[in-house]
């Protein structure tokens, strides 16, 4: 429509007014003019201003009204030219890529699959707007999915790529394309872009050789009747039986109000089934899961929802996620300095979990320890670790009711490090030797610490704060403290759960800290009962209350509630959940396409976790079909300790990576991954037109975008792009209808003006 | 605060006259208090369940404060019955002269929850001959399928503080005897119940300051009393 109007108006097309610069092509005429204009505009002014019965408003307006006249007419004798430098016709090339990914075969397009468009708009090069393309340009004629590959026209085309990777195509183009006379690229497409990499880096280098994108957007900006899985988010790896509370985002549109089921699959076995209610006015729905990962190895999750009538994609209705459950003996220690039940209760709670080994470390008296599950006779035989190797060989680390006193200063500068630079995780628990009435503010461990320590604010000896705990809104979204099957119904739990005392005072918590339990206290405030931040690599938490126990042992817990068992086992594993190893392996992906290649690193570091940049390191890499590969790694020399690798995931299937770093022939640590090489659904997925994106590309780049079937102007565009081998056209522009307009309009405004002040 | 009533005619030498003793209870602050459980049975002005209240008590307490890190009451401590719903908040107790020990259902099951749950009890102030056949029996009424096992000086209660390398002793009553009952009468775990066979702990740390009883034993019997708290407070 702007494009119809300015061409009405202005004769020639936005793009050359872009292109071109407007020069004046005066001849000896022109200077008689400015004479004759100038007597002429004199006259006008001598005439008006003659005028006695005129006010001087009245004069103004006229003479300026005739002076304007005079001026555009001397402007147009003046010859403006549009210089623009056009294409010479089939001395250029144009590269049309043409989108064949899955999500062309959505229907969207009138009821047509946007395939059908390219089809009939790009499929031969004498029909079409290939044809009026080929009419002025040499096309050259891309597909692209994943990458761009040349084919004769859209006829070629299957549309079953299942990857959509539009800066891949661009750059690959460009690179065919390089020498040529380009006078810009084509994309036809609808812009659902599936690749990790940001677009901007690909347009970057098109800018930069000044290539123009012209985008052509194809499908629909919204679909009518959709349901798609929108988000899932799971970690990647997980300790065996852990609990997950998965939040999964159901995005709709069309089914307000609707019911659905959504299922939670584990390798074929539903783990998990709910109703949802689709709520009003298109929002998504987030619908917590909680689902148990008690299988050992690569597990995918599916998260379904079923096909609706009506759906136009019923492909999105599914959502894969991978997540590597790990099969380990977490190992933590927990340092208590009193003998008190909460250790005693803390250990009983997780004696049933194979995946979490309590080390305890209880002093008793001055100098005197009680060693409760050590692995062998020499472990804390020197009570608390003394080097970072032995301290960090745990995972886990609990402080209980232990003054800061009782540690050398290196030896809380190590319990500061085991959660910034080992990436540990350190609980803090409650008592009347712990946080400030312990000693800590000031200390290293503090800094790591998710609530303020303060040396003059201590808590009374012998006040203590009693708890009613109830979950915080982010607690009650938490998995790690969810001790019922619900969010309602541990909500509800945790009003019944009997009270608890602390005897800390804990009045501020850190900036980026979140609570996840709070009890008001005597003065009506919140007192934080468990709260956490992240502290480099790691984690930190502090639970307040000194005798969770009574959770287990109050007369109103019956003796087979787990409430107790389940809010430390839960807890204990997030203590140490995700805490890394010396050698830790991370793939780009946990899914690839069959075909293409998969790049991984591997950290390494040794039993004090600095960096290794010296280790020897090699993948041992396991094939779907049993083949076993060995792939050296080098250290990348971006990052300390960082090696990487690639390997070719050819065929479909399983790939273990086994990563063996050894250094001066000692045996440093072993890590495993799993990718899986299967072709995604991820075309599916946020699949409507992406215009925005489109036309931002064509914007950075100088082109332009259209929406399909409104191609007509794409030739013409092309050939004022001023790229390739171009000439120079001049266009006289006093002929446009804008000027002619103009002139009519000062004309009769000036007759109209007058007759309304009474002149003839 | 704690309420005590409790009237005491004197101390003569090692008899004493008691009228009556009301059931009483600390303020719970989360320090550890010794809970003495009072049940139906034996002589009325003299019930066995009373036996050595309160200085056997409160002297354990204070021996278990200033041995150890262990926060305690020192001059406060509880009595209870077994179905009192706050017994839960003090996972360990102490029963004196088991033999007279008489039991209702109520009882059994407060009794039976607490030690499920992770409570601990101790029996002493008994004859082997004339009270562990009751001891036994109210047992089972409370745990029937658990079987009562004889420790020996290798189990870690008697390691939780003390060394205690031995258990050949003599107790008060005779040689004295030390036995369990284990959680699914497995011996590797938990330690549910100590009965101090032909012995009588409390004795001792009654009288341990009065100069009435020896040094040597008044020492043993408080490290049985220190070991089985610690104990169970870390199993």
């Amino acid at each position: 429509m702007f494009e119809a109007l300015f061409r009405f108006f202005f004769e020639y097309s936005p793009a050359m007014f872009a292109q071109g610069d407007i020069r004046w092509a005066a001849w000896t005429g022109s200077f008689v003019a400015v004479a004759v204009t100038a007597v002429a505009i004199a006259a006008a002014v001598v005439s008006y201003r003659a005028g006695a019965r005129l006010s001087l408003r009245d004069r103004l307006v006229l003479t300026t009204l005739r002076v304007a006249m005079l001026l555009l007419v001397l402007a147009c004798l003046f010859r403006p030219v549009l210089v623009v430098r056009a294409a010479v016709p089939q001395q250029n090339v144009v590269g049309v890529l043409l989108d064949d990914s899955r999500s062309m075969q959505i229907a969207d397009a009138d009821g047509q699959p946007r395939a059908s468009y390219v089809q009939t708009a790009f499929g031969a090069l004498d029909a079409g707007t290939l044809k009026t393309l080929a009419d002025r340009f040499t096309v050259r004629v891309f597909r692209f999915s994943s990458t761009a590959t040349r084919v004769t026209s859209g006829a070629d085309l299957a549309f079953t790529g299942t990857e959509t990777r539009l800066g891949a195509a661009l750059a690959a183009a460009r690179q065919e394309l390089a020498g040529l006379p380009l006078a810009g690229l084509v994309m036809v497409t609808d812009g659902a872009d599936t690749a990790d990499a940001a677009l901007g880096d690909a347009l970057l280098g098109l800018k930069a050789e000044a290539v123009p994108v012209f985008t052509v957007g194809v499908g629909r900006e919204t679909l009518d009747k959709d349901i798609q899985i929108g988000r899932v988010t799971t970690p990647r790896t997980a300790l065996k039986g852990t609990t997950l509370l998965v939040d999964v985002v159901i995005a709709q549109r069309g089914f307000d109000g609707e019911a659905v089921t959504l299922d939670v699959e584990d390798e074929g076995r539903i783990v998990s089934t709910q109703k949802v209610t689709l709520p009003a006015g298109g929002s998504p729905a987030t619908v917590p899961v909680r689902i148990t990962v008690d299988e050992e190895g690569p597990r995918v999750l599916r998260f379904r929802v079923p096909a609706l009538a009506g759906e136009l994609v019923s492909d999105n209705n599914q959502r894969e996620a991978l997540i590597d459950v790990r099969d380990r003996r977490e190992k933590i220690l927990y340092f208590e300095g009193e003998p008190r039940f909460e250790l005693k209760f803390l250990r009983r709670a997780v004696t049933e979990d194979q995946n979490v080994e309590v080390v305890a470390l209880q002093r008793t008296a001055d100098n005197k320890y009680l060693r409760l599950g050590v692995d062998n006779a020499d472990e804390l035989v020197a009570g608390f670790p003394k080097t970072r190797e032995e301290l960090f060989s745990y995972r886990g680390l609990v402080l209980g009711s232990i003054e800061a006193g009782s540690f050398t200063g290196d030896q809380l500068r190590m319990i500061a490090e085991f959660v910034d630079r080992r990436g540990g995780g350190l609980l803090a628990l409650g008592g009347p030797r712990a946080f400030s009435e312990g000693g800590y503010a000031g200390t290293a461990v503090a800094d790591t610490l998710p609530v303020v320590l303060d040396a003059n604010l201590r808590q009374k000896e012998g006040e203590v704060i009693r708890l009613a705990v109830k979950p915080t809104r982010a607690g009650a979204a938490s998995a790690v403290t969810q001790v019922a099957g619900t969010e309602a119904a541990s909500v509800e739990r945790w009003s019944t759960l009997p009270g608890v005392t602390a005897v800390n005072r804990l009045d501020a918590i850190k900036p980026g800290a979140t609570v996840l339990l709070s009890a008001p206290d005597a003065s009506r405030r919140e007192y934080p009962v468990l709260v956490f931040q992240r502290y480099g690599r790691g984690k930190a938490f502090a639970f307040t209350p000194q005798d969770s126990w009574v959770w287990q042992m109050h007369a109103s817990i019956p003796v087979e509630d787990m409430t107790h068992e389940n809010f430390w086992r839960q807890l204990l594993r997030w203590v140490v959940d995700e805490v890394p190893d010396q050698v830790e392996i991370r793939t780009s992906s946990d899914r690839v396409e069959p075909g293409s290649t998969v790049t991984f690193t591997a950290a390494v570091a040794d039993k004090a976790f600095l960096e290794l940049n010296d280790a020897s390191v090699t993948a041992t890499v396991t094939g779907p079909e049993g083949a076993v590969v060995d792939v050296p790694m080098a250290w990348s020399g971006e990052k300390a300790g960082e090696y990487k690798g690639t390997f070719p995931a050819a065929a479909q299937g399983w790939y273990e990576v086994k990563v063996q770093a050894t250094r001066a022939g000692t045996d440093v640590g072993t890590a495993v991954s799993h990718v899986r090489a299967a072709p995604g659904e991820q075309e599916y997925f946020d699949a409507t037109l992406r215009a925005g994106t489109l036309r931002r590309m064509a914007e950075d780049t100088g082109g332009r975008y259209y929406a399909a079937g409104d191609t007509s102007t794409l030739a013409d565009d092309l050939r004022y792009t001023g790229r390739g081998v171009t000439t120079v056209e001049e266009h006289e522009l006093w002929h446009m209808p804008i000027v002619l307009l103009l002139l009519v309009g000062l004309l009769s405004a000036e007759w109209g003006y007058r007759r309304v002040v009474g002149l003839p | 605060m704690a309420c005590v009533v409790f009237a005491q005619e004197g101390f003569r030498g090692r008899g004493r006259m008691i009228r009556e003793i009301a059931s009483t209870k600390v303020d719970y602050d989360g320090r550890f208090a010794f809970v003495r459980l009072r049940y139906q049975g034996g002589f009325s002005r003299d019930p066995g369940w009373a036996h050595d209240y309160p200085r056997a008590d409160w002297h354990l307490q204070r021996i278990i404060e200033d041995v150890s890190f262990t926060r305690t009451y020192r001059d406060e401590s509880n009595i209870l019955t077994l179905d009192d719903p706050d017994l839960s908040l003090y996972p360990v107790a102490y029963m004196s002269e088991p033999g007279f020990w008489t039991l209702n259902e109520a009882e059994a099951s407060g009794l039976r929850a607490y030690l499920q749950k992770g409570g601990f009890i101790i029996f002493d102030d008994f004859r082997e001959a004339r009270d562990w056949a009751n001891l036994q029996g109210r047992m089972a009424d409370v745990m029937p399928n658990l079987r009562w096992v004889t420790l020996d000086a290798s189990h870690p209660v008697f390691h939780s503080f003390f060394d205690i390398n031995t258990l050949v002793t003599e107790g008060y009553y005779g040689p004295a005897e030390f036995r369990g009952l284990f959680e699914d009468n497995d011996p590797r775990k938990r330690l549910l119940a100590v009965a101090n066979v032909n012995h009588d702990l409390g004795e001792f740390w009654e009288f341990s300051d009065t100069g009435w009883m020896p040094v040597d034993l008044s020492n043993e019997a408080y490290k049985y009393g220190v070991n089985y708290v610690i104990y169970a407070m870390t199993h």
